[in-house]
């Protein structure tokens, strides 16, 4: 899973959202390593869609235009934890050296997306 | 309209008109919310994701559709080069191709290849066509026979220039340049025609709402 990926998915952990909070809080979460571009959201959200990590919670109308809120589905949700344990995992052969190479190694093989 | 607004509207027409109607008032929504205050233009990076984001939507059909319409192009240009520079009035013509008359000598190997890859590109860009309009329906045939007859006339158009290649080989070059600017164009625009075809789908069944605010084409 590639990190723009990554942290669109976990801005969705907390609730619905739409476009550009979904860049909002993917650039906050991510400390501002992670700004996502406009067609690059929804790519991605395009993706994700048809994945079945994302879905369309709801449309309303703003200023004329049409927009939509985005939500985690539990598959989403799962591979966006299944990730996150990877790197945990990862990141512990050089912090805190607690897991055996064996563990490492099967947590490296859960990349969903 | 904002002047921001404007450029983001032409930006978004990277992306096929199917997915405008589905995708273009949210996504500008979101570019003018991305944008600073008081900013007449969207940032490079936006304008490259757009453009790359066109890209990817649109597919090989549209990628097959361009390399058709550049070799095309190319290829216009390369015969008014090769058959109306005073340099090169020893050209030999082998029938289809223009054979470039001196060095370098890759490009005698390379117009050939390149004119048969334009011939045969209609193959695969026909069958993506189809892919992409999800087959044989009855609305289909007038995109098809739209398709067909342009590409029809890029040959004659083709057939022409020969025949006036013969004329100018009476001493008469100058009609040389006209027929291949011609062809050119004619490339172009049904390179532009077939693009609009390949693009443009039926509606997606799985689009609940239509963003009616920005119909761009």
């Amino acid at each position: 899973m590639r990190e723009p990926t990554y942290f669109v998915l976990a801005s969705l952990l907390d609730g619905p959202l739409h476009g550009y909070a979904i860049i909002q809080r993917a650039e906050h979460l991510s400390g501002g390593r992670v700004r996502l571009a406009t067609g690059t959201l929804y790519t991605a959200l395009d993706r994700l869609t048809a994945e079945g990590y994302v879905e369309l919670v709801s449309e309303e109308i703003v200023n004329g235009r049409m927009r939509r809120s985005y939500g985690l589905t539990p598959p989403g949700a799962g591979a966006l934890r299944a990730e996150a344990e990877r790197m945990a995992a990862a990141a512990s052969l050089v912090t805190g050296r607690g897991q055996s190479p064996k563990t490492v190694r099967s947590a490296w093989k859960v990349s969903p997306a | 309209m904002s002047a921001l607004e404007r450029r983001c509207r032409w930006l978004l027409r990277a992306y096929p008109a199917w997915y405008r109607r589905h995708r273009a008032g949210e996504m500008l929504g979101t570019l003018l919310e991305a944008s600073p205050s008081g900013a007449r233009r969207p940032s490079f990076r936006d304008a490259w994701a757009l453009m790359i984001g066109g890209v990817r939507v649109r597919g090989w059909t549209w990628l097959i559709s361009m390399l058709w319409v550049v070799i095309g192009a190319t290829g216009a240009i390369y015969a008014t080069v090769a058959l109306s520079h005073p340099g090169y009035n020893e050209v030999t013509l082998i029938p289809p191709t223009i054979q470039w008359p001196g060095e370098p000598q890759v490009i005698i190997y390379a117009a050939p290849i390149a004119e048969i890859a334009w011939l045969l590109l209609p193959v695969p860009l026909l069958v993506a066509g189809f892919v992409r309009l999800r087959g044989w329906r009855p609305r289909n045939w007038l995109r098809v026979a739209g398709w067909a007859g342009s590409w029809m006339a890029g040959l004659a158009l083709m057939n022409q220039a020969a025949d006036w290649l013969a004329a100018g080989q009476g001493g008469s070059w100058g009609v040389l340049s006209v027929g291949e600017m011609a062809i050119c164009a004619a490339w172009l625009a049904l390179g532009g025609a077939m693009t609009w075809i390949l693009s443009s789908p039926q509606t997606r069944a799985d689009s609940s709402v239509n963003d009616s605010n920005v119909v761009t084409r």
